[in-house]
């Protein structure tokens, strides 16, 4: 793997405090390489989400190193983590998270609006990062005008519209119908074929698994294993 | 152009009942903040009324005056001495003093007679029938057209009786009109004295006229000097002294000012609310600005944008009520007054009022955990 764009090491998290004391984490180490989709796989209370949380440098663990880019993040102020995922990661939530005031083309600029850049130049930049999700059409419809597909696909092209080199997915298909969720995923695979990006998909669902480089199984707050996936082999007997 | 006003703009208008209520918040806010101040502007200027249309250099009058109508009395002879001092060109006595009015009709009304000679000193202005010359005719005096039903005439040449003695009106004047709702009867000083019981050679003020040249301070000290009992005035001095007794020491001025503080309080409370939950409902939206990396200024930002944007609806709204309450009042008792400065004043005080409201919006922003985009 090429040098990780974002890298946990003996992660530890505990979540609650007192009887409600929960470890999420317990050590865990996970590196996500540029030009890989990897998969973020375990049932429901595994800790996927909380790792996600974590690697987006919204949590802060109680132990261990999150690094992004090679940045170490421990001590970090809220406002120099905020700066970390401006510059160096994309998100891409369950349930969008679009605004509902602001169109397709909005939606995807405010990723450049954060970070100081407007103008044409913003607007064209949102308008081709559309056009690479398939939605050339749809730059001026309002979320609430846009199926979920195509809704996921905005928020899709907003994570990738500022070159972030890491994408984080947490359940980008659990919301859609198999027709859809292909989609999404063929377009984050395609993403992942960018070799200064790599994407992590958290998911419970079994069918994304064709299109992971690697699959990272987490049970109870652990990695219980992680293995070359089927993406991988076919890159490889394509080559 | 940053999104930052276009998301502030469409979080307020998205909700358009909250919208709503915020201005209506505001708008009664400043529009109660405008009638308090617009009162206590019109009081003020009323109270100095007399004094702003007095013909003066200086005013001399007995010692411990607290205002135009304080009844205390000079003595005539101290106008003859002061015309003696240097730098006086003239001292013209003024006379002011309650009478009771008799109309035709046997009903009567208390007035407030102003006597003053018909030259210079303190005349009516503002006439809008009749002469003021007309007023050297024996029992002839000039009344304000707004006070006629409460006098029971009709104009020129009605008649009425002011301590048994017949008056006519001979002049007629517009917006003379006194803050104490007594009308103000204007006539010359001997009939003055007659008509409000002040004995001959009496005198409640001396207007000094200085001579060319003279300096103000070195003959008000001179006039000090020669006179006992007396303070000299400038006009200003005097009007600050008059609206100082009436807005300060009767405390009318206090329970204006409360009601305008009191104003802000409810706007600022309204807007601090409605803005709090507008932020409380777009919590996801700033989860999300914040996960995505924008900086807290950022979010700040916007939330302040939606306060100046409810700011600037609200005092526009505001402003136009508050014009109709002026102009309504315009001929009233007790004037609402508005002034460039007052509505800059207001203006500035409705930003203020609702970026300050936004305090609490933002301190509900500033605890928002960017994980719960996860869990949503």
């Amino acid at each position: 793997m090429s040098e990780p764009v974002i890298e946990a090491v003996d992660v530890v998290k505990v979540l609650g405090s007192g009887a409600g004391e929960v470890q999420a984490l317990k050590g865990v180490s996970v590196a996500l390489g540029a030009g890989e989709l990897a998969l973020l796989m375990g049932p429901s209370g595994s800790g996927k989400t909380t790792l996600l949380s974590i690697l987006g440098c919204m949590l802060t663990p109680n132990g261990g190193t999150v690094r992004v880019r090679g940045h170490d993040t421990a001590g970090q102020e809220p406002e120099e983590l905020a700066d970390l995922r401006r510059r160096h990661i994309g998100f891409v939530f369950q349930s969008y998270h679009l605004f509902p005031t602001l169109n397709a083309t909005d939606n995807v600029r405010l990723v450049l609006d954060v970070r100081g850049e407007y103008g044409r130049h913003a607007v064209k930049r949102a308008q081709d990062a559309l056009a690479m999700v398939g939605l050339a059409h749809k730059l001026k419809s309002y979320p609430s005008q846009l199926s979920g597909g195509e809704q996921q696909r905005v928020a899709i092209a907003r994570a990738i519209v500022g070159d972030a080199p890491a994408i984080l997915a947490d359940e980008p298909t659990a919301a859609l119908d198999s027709e859809n969720g292909h989609a999404i995923m063929t377009i984050l695979s395609d993403i992942a074929r960018d070799k200064s990006r790599g994407v992590l998909v958290v998911t419970h669902d079994p069918r994304l698994v064709p299109f992971a480089n690697r699959i990272v199984r987490i049970e109870d707050g652990r990695i219980v294993g992680e293995e070359r996936g089927p993406a991988k082999r076919k890159m490889k007997a394509d080559a | 152009m940053s999104l930052v006003r276009k998301l502030a703009f469409r979080n307020l208008f998205h909700d358009r009942l909250r919208l709503v209520a915020t201005v209506i918040g505001i708008v009664f806010s400043i529009v109660l903040v405008t009638v308090q101040m617009g009162l206590y502007l019109g009081f003020g200027h009323m109270v100095a009324t007399m004094i702003d249309n007095a013909d003066a250099d200086l005013w001399i009058m007995p010692k411990g005056t607290k205002c135009f109508e304080d009844p205390s009395l000079l003595d005539e002879r101290k106008r003859f001495r002061a015309k003696s001092i240097d730098g006086v060109a003239d001292a013209t006595p003024i006379v002011i003093g309650f009478a009771d009015w008799r109309t035709p009709s046997g009903t009567s009304t208390p007035v407030f007679v102003v006597g003053s000679n018909l030259k210079t000193g303190l005349r009516p202005w503002n006439l809008v029938e009749g002469q003021i010359a007309a007023l050297s005719i024996p029992s002839a005096v000039a009344v304000d057209q707004s006070y006629f039903d409460r006098l029971g005439v009709k104009g020129i040449g009605s008649t009425a009786e002011i301590r048994q003695q017949k008056v006519r009106i001979a002049a007629v004047t517009s917006g003379i009109r006194s803050f104490t709702t007594t009308p103000y009867v204007f006539t010359t000083t001997e009939r003055a004295r007659q008509y409000a019981g002040i004995p001959e050679g009496k005198a409640t003020y001396f207007l000094v006229h200085l001579s060319k040249g003279a300096d103000a301070n070195a003959t008000r000290q001179r006039l000090l000097a020669n006179l006992d009992d007396i303070e000299v005035l400038t006009p200003t001095e005097f009007r600050n002294r008059s609206q100082s007794f009436w807005l300060f020491d009767t405390g009318a001025g206090m329970a204006l000012f409360a009601g305008a503080v009191l104003g802000i309080i409810v706007g600022t409370v309204i807007v601090a609310q409605t803005l709090y939950s507008s932020t409380k409902d777009h919590l996801e939206e700033f989860a999300t600005l914040r996960a995505i990396g924008s900086s807290a200024k950022y979010i700040y930002e916007v939330i302040i944008w939606q306060a100046l944007i409810s700011a600037v609806i609200g005092f526009c709204l505001a402003a136009l009520i508050g014009g109709m309450i002026v102009k309504l009042t315009e001929g009233g008792a007790l004037p609402i007054m508005m002034t460039p400065l007052l509505t800059l004043g207001l203006f500035v005080l409705t930003v203020t009022m609702c970026v300050a409201s936004a305090i609490a919006a933002i301190v509900k922003v500033m605890r928002v955990d960017p994980a719960i985009v996860f869990s949503r």
